[in-house]
């Protein structure tokens, strides 16, 4: 994929999480659409990383620049934080869903609903 | 309020899409040869995440441990109390995963052993060796499978891998040493923690909303 699509493509995902967390009012969604900004910013890294004609960033394959390998590394890190990060909140999702019976964060946030100790 | 800072967001990815599409000038970067075989590796990627910046990525794998520990604090007190049946089991999905965990394993382990070499690595091997784990639980059963691997014996052997990694990887940048050796190693601990983490995760949440 040339590496000005894959930005677009990056920009748009990053524009479909963001509004996505904005907008949605269920926790589920909200992840979901992190989920997808996270995804888009990988994809945006990814490509950051793009040079015409480069090859990879491994010793010999070849004369000519390479790719830059340091996005990459980075990258690695994102998706792995990513993965334990979702999994983290998707637990206190299933607590405020065992307490609270809802998702939705303008229910979740009235005070009067909160159960009286 | 909201449409405005959508439109701030858009505007500030926007103009990163014109500093990278060329319009602005870039820098030169320094060529990743020497840099990789300068830490006995021939993967330049491998070279920063096991070398460059070896620090960060052990304190990722002390996040990444801590989240697990998180998971399994916060599900430890949710059990689903209803029997839930698990899915009908086929000879074909039992076989068909018999079969690819064997594959699986060996691809995985040879992504984390030539991690310095080419593509690949540990945290890649890990994501494969989990998802072979994922492929077997949706067909024996997660808590069948789980008695089948002694899951407490692999959560001790995740925290001895952490444990590991991190004397290792500070012994050797503290000493200086490099090498192939350090990488495989490095790769190998690396690929256990994060297949163990990702089954820990798996277990707990099959665990507490019903079988997979």
């Amino acid at each position: 994929m040339d590496g000005l699509a894959a930005l677009a493509l990056s920009i748009a995902l990053v524009g479909v999480g963001f509004w996505a967390l904005i907008v949605r009012r269920n926790l589920i969604w909200k992840l979901l659409g992190l989920n997808v900004a996270a995804g888009g910013s990988i994809l945006f890294l990814v490509a950051l990383a793009y040079r015409p004609g480069a090859r990879p960033a491994i010793v010999g394959l070849g004369p000519g620049p390479a790719a830059d390998p340091l996005p990459q590394a980075l990258v690695l890190t994102a998706i792995v934080i990513d993965f334990a990060t979702l999994a983290l909140a998707l637990v206190y999702v299933i607590f405020l869903t065992e307490h609270r019976h809802t998702q939705d964060v303008h229910r979740l946030e009235r005070e009067e609903e909160w159960p009286q100790p | 309020m909201k449409w405005l800072s959508g439109l701030a967001v858009l505007g500030l990815m926007a103009l990163l899409a014109l500093g990278v599409s060329g319009i602005f000038p870039r820098l030169e970067l320094p060529d990743p040869e020497p840099i990789a075989l300068s830490w006995g590796a021939r993967n330049a990627v491998a070279a920063i995440v096991l070398g460059v910046r070896l620090w960060d990525t052990l304190f990722e794998i002390l996040i990444y441990a801590m989240t697990i520990a998180g998971v399994k604090l916060g599900l430890r007190f949710l059990r689903w109390e209803r029997e839930v049946p698990p899915l009908a089991e086929t000879p074909l999905l039992r076989r068909s995963a018999d079969l690819l965990l064997g594959p699986v394993f060996v691809f995985a382990l040879y992504v984390a052993v030539s991690g310095h070499l080419g593509p690949g690595g540990g945290f890649p091997a890990g994501a494969l060796l989990g998802t072979g784990l994922l492929i077997l639980a949706m067909a024996k059963g997660v808590e069948r499978l789980s008695a089948e691997i002694h899951e407490p014996s692999l959560e001790w052997v995740e925290y001895g891998a952490i444990a590991v990694i991190l004397g290792l990887a500070s012994g050797l940048l503290l000493l200086g040493q490099r090498g192939a050796s350090y990488f495989v190693a490095a790769n190998l601990l690396i690929m256990v923690e994060v297949a163990i983490g990702a089954w820990v995760v798996l277990h707990r949440f099959a665990s507490s909303r019903g079988e997979v």
